[in-house]
């Protein structure tokens, strides 16, 4: 793919497209999961089909965490700063532009 | 509702798309403050856009349409809760990819405007992958376009919802590799996270309605998976002395006995209002209802205080199921082993 359309691609999908990537044709091994903070909850913790999304909220470079659930309501998980494994602070509720929350629940 | 940051309309501004539970895909638009009121996502012709089943706000109950290319063609009921915009066909602008809550297919919707106006068709295409249906096992939870192997191509990754209030098989993880050039040509898919058998006596793993993300978390070159879902597992029970066991028995005839109570008093609920209902319309027929089951309102609260208390009891003793929704990180070693 011409390094152009790459770069057009990248901005189209908010640069969460294209992000550097080991070379992968079979399944690779993961290490066993384990569960990830907000602070000192459980990210998702008793939500509703917690969808979570990669996406640098804050424009600190930085990729947060965007959680989605059934109801409609999206929370922010902010990926905090420094060395070693990624650690992401409280949720909080993601709001519109009208200072509301953001509420895809309309049905 | 699974949300994806992708600028919907060309305009340089981020925008949301999500498929959420009412089976239409919505667009939370960017701008300059922030993200505007969720709208629903129209077809051409200003329809809504639903595989088959759909919440009629006009009715307020599940309706169904048929909107599909092509016969015959399984829809599975059709219920679109998961939706991401993907330039699928290369022509430069995002078509819509319907993921299917009811069954494990996934339905294109091809955008025959442009980047700015788009302008999607009016029929579903179902996609295929290595060159038969394109499959998610258990149901489709959630869509992802990225590029999972590094080769500039943007993949499908896919996660399962799986039984997720059951006992039945959980959901799993999946990418679909994209070998094609001018246009989408997905291979098999590669399973990232089996099915879970949610057999375990503590929370492991996500083990069913699992939606999955992937970036590089670690930094070391290979993409990481985060997966939220329900981890369902039976906490290990102490050894039960005869006395014990001999309560456990009581308890569980009495639950059993109280749970067919709350059905027979439902029964004879509904049994009343099909009696009573006749000749009233359906906003007085609804009314009736409500009267006619807040008057077994009293019954019905000492049952579930028995019930409830009972399941404590029991639970004591020998240990439910839990179900609890938690958001996980998966590690690909990949990166790790190659350093």
């Amino acid at each position: 793919m011409p390094k152009t359309t790459r770069r057009a691609l990248s901005l189209m999908f908010g640069a969460t497209l294209f992000a550097p990537a080991a070379i992968a044709q079979d399944a690779p091994d993961f290490a066993a999961p384990v569960r990830l903070m907000a602070g000192d909850k459980f990210l998702g913790h008793r939500r509703g089909f917690p969808s979570p999304v990669f996406h640098d909220i804050d424009g600190d470079g930085l990729r947060d965490l965007v959680i989605g659930d059934l109801p409609g309501r999206l929370t922010v998980a902010r990926r905090l700063p420094g060395d070693g494994p990624a650690r992401f602070g409280p949720e909080t509720k993601l709001l519109g532009a009208d200072g509301k929350n953001l509420d895809f629940a309309n049905w | 509702m699974s949300p994806q940051f992708v600028d919907f309309d060309a305009d340089g501004k981020l925008d949301i798309v999500a498929g959420i539970f009412d089976g239409s895909p919505h667009l939370s638009r960017g701008t300059d403050k922030g993200f505007g009121a969720p709208e629903q996502i129209l077809d051409r012709d200003g329809r809504r856009i639903v595989l088959d089943q759909f919440w009629n706000f006009d009715t307020k109950k599940w309706d169904r349409a048929t909107r599909k290319a092509g016969e015959p063609l399984q829809l599975g009921g059709g219920h679109a809760t998961s939706a991401i915009a993907w330039d699928w066909d290369g022509d430069g602008d995002l078509d819509l990819l319907l993921g299917d809550h009811a069954s494990d297919h996934v339905y294109l919707r091809r955008n025959e405007g442009t980047a700015q106006v788009p302008a999607f068709g009016k029929d579903n295409e179902e996609l295929q992958a290595g060159g038969a249906p394109l499959l998610v096992p258990g149901t489709v939870a959630t869509l992802r376009v990225l590029d999972w192997n590094g080769d500039g191509k943007p993949d499908l990754l896919a996660s399962g919802m799986g039984d997720a209030f059951q006992d039945g098989p959980g959901g799993g993880v999946y990418v679909f590799l994209n070998t094609g050039d001018a246009t989408t040509v997905l291979g098999a898919p590669i399973t990232l996270v089996p099915r879970s058998t949610k057999s375990d006596d503590q929370p492991t793993r996500p083990d069913a309605g699992l939606y999955a993300d992937a970036f590089d978390l670690d930094g070391d070159g290979d993409l990481d998976l985060v997966v939220g879902g329900y981890s369902h597992w039976t906490p290990k029970g102490a050894a039960l002395d005869e006395a014990q066991q001999q309560r456990v028995a009581v308890l569980q005839v009495a639950i059993a006995t109280q749970e067919a109570r709350l059905q027979q008093l439902q029964a004879e609920v509904v049994a009343a209002h099909d009696k009573a209902r006749v000749g009233l319309d359906e906003e007085q027929a609804n009314k009736k209802y409500s009267e006619l089951y807040k008057a077994r309102q009293p019954e019905r609260s000492e049952i579930q205080k028995q019930l409830q208390a009972g399941k404590a009891e029991l639970d004591s003793l020998v240990p439910a199921v839990r179900r609890e929704s938690f958001v996980w990180y998966y590690e690909n070693l990949a990166g790790r082993t190659a350093r």
